[in-house]
C-alpha cells in the first residue's frame, strides 16, 4: 500500500509541481558545493573515525518539464541529476589503532535525458563529478583521528552554447583533523586554500562512549568555516557559522546557518527523527535566497525520509544541493548508513539504532520440542545410596590411540 | 511474492528513469514553409539580451518553398527571429548607433524587445556601429515559440494587417 501512495506522489509532483528552472551558473558553480558537502559528511563519519559507513543515493525527477534549465536563450526540457555515494571503512591495527579507507563520489548536473550511468551528452548538458578519497588513523585511546586525501574535480560535458569555458579538471588535497570532540578540517587547491572549517562538536553522544541523557546532551555543535571565493579577481572570502541545536532528547534539532561578514541569516531547519538514530526524518526548513537585484525571499519547504527514500519540497538542503531547485517535489532514492562496534545508525546520530531481539514468529512443534528437551535436561535420579544419577543419552564412543591416529590413517 | 513485486517496481522505475528517451524527444527536426511573399534568409535562436545568436536554419526559403528539416538541441520555450531579405509592408524602424565614452567603458549595447500589441512585428534595424563589422541593416521578426521536440513545422506568413504570423504545428 505505501509503495502506492509513493508513486502516486510522484506522479502528482510530475503532473502539477512546476518549478522555476534552475539557472546555468548555479551549474557551473557547483563545484564547490560538491566538495565541500563531501567534506562536511567525512566530518560527520570522522567523529568516530573507526568502524564502516555507506551512502548511495539517487535523485529521481519523472518529469522533463520539473527541473528545465535557464539558459541565455530560454528555458530548456530536461533532467537535473545527482548521483552519489561514500564509502568508508576501517581496520584495527591494534588495540587502539584504526586504519581506515574513504571513498566520496558525486556526479551532478543537468542533461536532456535521464540516465543511470550513460548520460545522452545533449547540447545544453553541464554533468561534472567530483571524487575525494583518502587514508584515516584512529587512535582510540588519546580519543583522536587524522585523515587526508586527494579530490579530484572534473568537468565530463559543458555543452559550449550555453556555459563558459571552465577547467575540465582540477586536483584539491584536504586534511581532517579531530582530538575529542574539537576538529579542524582544510581543503586546498596548490597553495591557496579553498575552505577552512573548525568545529566543536559538544553535544554528548551515546554512540561514541557519552552520555545517555541529560544536561551534556544539550550541549550546541557548532562550526565555522572560511570559503574562498572569487570574484572579479578580488578575494571576498565569507565565513559561514552553522549551529545545531539539540532541542528535546536528541529527537529534534535546530540546525541554523549564517553568513559572515555579508549575507547574514542563510537558513534554518527544524529536524525531527523518530527516533535518535536518524534512520528516519522529518524536516522543515527555511532559506533566504538572493535574487537577482539584492532583493531577499524567504523560502519554507521541508522533507521527509523514510530510510531509503526521501521527499523534498522547496528544503534548504535541496535548495543548496540541486542548483537552486525550487517550487517542485525532489526524490531521493538513498541508503545512509553507518555500522560502529556493532551498531547501526543514520548520517550524523546520536544514538545507535534498537536492535532487533526477540524472535516474534511462534512455531509450536519448535516450542513442544525445546520443553521437552528442557525437562529431559533436569531429569536426575536418585539411586538408593541417595547419589544423583544423570542418564546420559547419545553418547559418543572415541577410541583413542595415538599410532592409529598418526599419518592420516 | 513480496519480492516479485519490488522487483516489478524497481523494473518499472529504472525503466522511466533511464528510458525516458523513448517517450520523450529531446531534440526537435524542424521545418520552415515560407507563405509570405518575401524570401526568408534564415532562422536563428536568439539570446534574452540579444547579445548571442545561434543559427538554426540557414537555408534561403523563396516564398511559397520550404525549407530542408534540420535537427538540433532546442526542446523549451526560446525567442526566435526569423531573417527576411525585405518586407512588403509597415515595419518598425529600429537605428541605432554606436557610443563609446571613453576606452574603457564597453560600446553601449542596445536590446531588441518583442513588439507590443498592434505595433508591427517586423523590425528594421540599422546599425552604424563601432567596427565595420558592426554595420548591419536587418529586416527581422520575433517570437517566443515552444518547441516540444519531435518533428515540427513552422508556417510563416503574412496576416491581413501586414504584420508576420507564426504557426508552429
Amino acid at each position: 500500500m505505501k509503495i502506492k501512495k509513493v508513486f502516486l506522489l510522484l506522479s502528482m509532483a510530475a503532473g502539477f509541481a512546476f518549478a522555476d528552472p534552475i539557472p546555468a551558473e548555479a551549474l557551473t558553480q557547483g563545484g564547490l558545493q560538491m566538495r565541500d558537502r563531501q567534506l562536511q559528511d567525512i566530518g560527520l563519519v570522522m567523529r568516530g573515525g573507526r568502524g564502516g559507513y555507506i551512502d548511495i543515493g539517487y535523485t529521481y525527477t519523472p518529469s522533463s518539464e520539473q527541473l528545465q534549465l535557464k539558459s541565455k536563450y530560454g528555458v530548456h526540457d530536461g533532467f537535473a541529476f545527482r548521483h552519489h555515494y561514500g564509502i568508508f571503512g576501517s581496520w584495527v591495527l591494534d588495540s587502539i589503532s584504526h586504519l581506515g579507507f574513504l571513498t566520496w563520489y558525486e556526479r551532478a548536473g543537468w542533461d536532456s535525458q535521464d540516465f543511470f550511468f550513460f548520460p545522452h551528452y545533449g547540447d545544453f548538458a553541464h554533468i561534472s563529478s567530483v571524487l575525494t578519497w583518502g587514508f584515516s588513523y584512529t587512535n582510540t585511546k588519546l580519543d583522536a583521528t587524522v585523515a587526508l586525501g586527494l579530490q579530484h574535480q572534473n568537468l565530463e560535458k559543458a555543452g559550449w552554447r550555453a556555459y563558459p569555458d571552465e577547467s575540465d579538471s582540477l586536483l584539491f588535497y584536504w586534511g581532517h583533523a579531530r582530538y575529542k570532540n574539537v576538529s579542524f578540517q582544510g581543503s586546498f587547491y596548490r597553495n591557496t586554500f579553498q575552505t577552512l572549517r573548525f568545529s566543536l562538536d559538544l553535544e554528548s553522544r551515546e554512540l561514541y562512549g557519552g552520555a545517555k541523557s541529560g544536561y551534556k546532551t544539550y550541549l550546541p555543535n557548532l562550526s565555522a568555516t572560511v570559503y574562498r571565493r572569487k570574484d572579479n579577481d578580488d578575494d571576498k572570502n565569507f565565513v559561514r557559522l552553522n549551529w545545531e541545536q539539540n532541542l528535546y532528547k536528541q529527537t529534534v534539532y535546530a540546525d541554523v546557518s549564517y553568513d559572515f561578514p555579508k549575507g547574514g541569516f542563510h537558513s534554518a531547519t527544524l529536524k525531527y527523527f523518530p527516533d535518535p538514530s536518524r534512520l528516519m526524518g522529518f524536516e522543515a526548513s527555511c532559506l533566504r535566497r538572493n535574487e537577482i537585484g539584492g532583493s531577499r525571499e524567504l523560502l519554507w519547504g521541508g522533507a521527509i525520509d523514510f530510510f531509503i527514500l526521501r521527499l523534498a519540497y522547496n528544503s534548504a538542503f535541496d535548495y543548496d544541493n540541486m542548483f537552486r531547485a525550487k517550487g517542485t517535489f525532489i526524490a531521493e532514492f538513498h541508503i545512509d548508513l553507518g555500522a560502529f562496534e556493532g551498531k547501526f545508525f543514520g548520517r550524523g546520530a546520536a544514538k545507535a539504532a534498537p536492535m532487533e531481539t526477540s524472535n516474534k514468529t511462534f512455531d509450536l512443534n519448535k516450542f513442544m520440542k525445546v520443553r521437552a528437551e528442557q525437562q529431559n535436561l533436569g531429569n536426575t535420579k536418585v539411586d538408593a545410596q541417595g547419589n544423583k544419577v544423570i542418564e546420559a543419552k547419545g553418547i559418543r564412543y572415541e577410541k583413542v590411540d595415538g599410532s592409529a591416529t598418526q599419518g592420516g590413517n | 511474492m513480496k519480492y516479485l513485486r519490488l522487483f516489478l517496481c524497481l523494473v518499472v522505475l529504472s525503466l522511466t528513469a533511464c528510458m525516458s528517451h523513448v517517450f520523450i524527444d529531446t531534440t526537435t527536426r524542424l521545418q520552415v514553409e515560407n507563405k509570405t511573399d518575401v524570401t526568408i534568409l534564415g532562422l536563428d535562436i536568439i539570446s534574452e539580451d540579444g547579445t548571442s545568436v545561434q543559427p538554426w536554419i540557414r537555408d534561403a526559403i523563396e516564398p511559397g518553398e520550404k525549407s530542408r528539416v534540420v535537427e538540433e538541441d532546442w526542446v523549451g520555450t526560446f525567442k526566435v527571429r526569423v531573417r527576411f531579405d525585405k518586407w512588403n509592408g509597415e515595419t518598425k524602424k529600429l537605428s541605432y548607433y554606436c557610443a563609446t565614452f571613453t576606452y574603457t567603458t564597453p560600446p553601449i549595447r542596445v536590446y531588441n524587445t518583442l513588439a507590443k500589441q498592434g505595433e508591427p512585428t517586423v523590425f528594421e534595424k540599422d546599425v552604424n556601429g563601432c567596427g565595420l563589422e558592426e554595420n548591419v541593416h536587418m529586416v527581422y521578426s520575433e517570437t517566443d515559440l515552444d518547441f516540444e521536440g519531435g518533428s515540427q513545422y513552422l508556417i510563416v506568413s503574412k496576416d491581413e494587417d501586414g504584420n508576420v504570423a507564426f504557426k508552429l504545428k
